[in-house]
């Protein structure tokens, strides 16, 4: 009982936040990201003891995480990937230079399609290779890493067009 | 490896490093400032992804599990709470069962084997020491009295006859001692008037609400024993 207890909370305290923040990615939503962690961390609680290989840990909770958001939609069918302004954290007025293009790039973050923005997620705070995101997604490699390459390329494009928007913006 | 190729595969993944692509950024600086260029671009991304993670969610977490194993755990406690009182509710039956029921099936049975356990506490040659007064003492529990004493009296006190209250007294006999049980009726063990066995017999006489049983060694006059009884005892009502 033990032991186990200590290898949830050590679960917890290394991965609670990768896994909020690609909740987060996921819906757009702090309180539902936070619902979605920790559903599936109680879920992941229950099921400890099927977890053999603690390196495995986080694509294991992320799979459980995808199931806990897939069902979500189950319950109650709204579109929520259409990309509401409202949603987004707002962290404008009180933040420096660095934290306006953090918001920026955010926007741009969460304006890209689906397809393309949860491998990003995946691969920029999950760490994962491409091969481990095609097996997440249950997708082939190949097509990861073009939804990869256009998913940074749009972005490169924003940013590269960034410098016009400011300069409307600051007048 | 061409321009565009080496560009999907460093947009794809900034950290890729392979043979051509080595050999592609060693001959090109411009490759070099594009690899450098879209690390810029992951580190801008990564930190616009890092959102601020609500400080308490750890401790949420920590807390929501402990809670729910808690409930689980008190479910448990409760379900083998529950197993435990049946338990021993079954071994208290049992237990009941066992001491306190009747374990004989008749007045017969019961009076040889309460004589023989106690056999060995008395002898024929104990000096009389109960007066007739102490003995209608005790009888007034049965609503009966002694008019007189009608041999040596040895021995009188209350004593469990198989899960009632009876009376039982000891007197000098021929040649091993007399007993008589004076018991309330009950009507869960049977009555048997006549009853002998190897060594032992044995007389029942049924009243109101009392049985009155002579046991003795087979030399000794039961019948006698058994009448004398019948004509000194007197039931109140």
């Amino acid at each position: 009982m033990a032991t186990k207890q200590v290898r949830y909370e050590a679960l917890v305290k290394a991965l609670h936040a990768d896994l909020y923040r690609y909740a987060y990615w996921l819906c757009h939503d702090k309180h539902i990201a936070e619902d979605l962690v920790q559903e599936t961390f109680l879920r992941a609680w229950r099921a400890l003891d099927s977890l053999k290989d603690e390196k495995a840990a986080k694509s294991w909770l992320i799979t459980i995480l995808r199931r806990e958001n897939a069902r979500r939609f189950e319950r109650k069918r709204f579109e929520m990937s259409e990309y509401e302004e409202a949603t987004i954290t707002d962290v404008g007025a009180t933040s420096n230079e660095q934290e306006i293009e953090n918001h920026w790039l955010r926007e741009k973050i969460a304006q890209m399609p689906e397809e393309y923005r949860e491998p990003l997620v995946l691969q920029v705070i999950g760490g994962f290779s491409g091969e481990e995101i095609a097996s997440l997604l249950s997708l082939n490699k190949n097509t990861v890493m073009t939804r990869l390459f256009r998913a940074r390329n749009q972005l490169k494009e924003a940013v590269d067009d960034e410098p016009k928007l400011r300069g409307l913006h600051n007048g | 490896m061409d321009d565009l190729q080496f560009r999907r595969s460093i947009l794809a993944d900034p950290k890729t490093r392979d043979d051509a692509i080595n050999a592609a950024l060693k001959s090109d600086p411009a490759k070099q400032k594009f690899v450098q260029e879209t690390e810029s671009l992951d580190s801008k991304i990564a930190q616009a992804m890092n959102i601020p993670v609500p400080e308490d969610l750890a401790n949420k977490l920590i807390l929501r599990q402990t809670l729910a194993s808690h409930q689980q755990q008190k479910g448990k406690t409760r379900v083998r709470l529950a197993m435990a009182a049946s338990v021993a509710l079954v071994m208290g039956l049992t237990a009941n069962f066992m001491l306190f029921s009747n374990t004989y099936k008749n007045l017969a049975d019961y009076a040889i084997a309460h004589v023989n356990h106690e056999a060995a506490h008395f002898s024929n040659t104990d000096q009389p020491k109960v007066t007739l007064a102490s003995l209608n003492e005790k009888m007034s529990a049965f609503k009966g009295s002694f008019a007189s004493t009608f041999g040596t009296l040895i021995f009188a006190d209350y004593c469990r006859f198989d899960g009632n209250k009876s009376l039982h007294l000891v007197f000098q006999g021929k040649s091993s001692p007399v007993n008589v049980f004076i018991l309330p009726d009950d009507q869960d063990i049977e009555f048997v008037a006549n009853f002998e066995n190897s060594k032992l017999q044995g007389n029942s006489l049924h009243f109101n609400h009392s049985n009155i049983i002579v046991v003795g060694d087979k030399d000794e006059p039961i019948a006698q024993w058994q009448e004398r009884v019948n004509k000194s005892i007197t039931w109140s009502i």
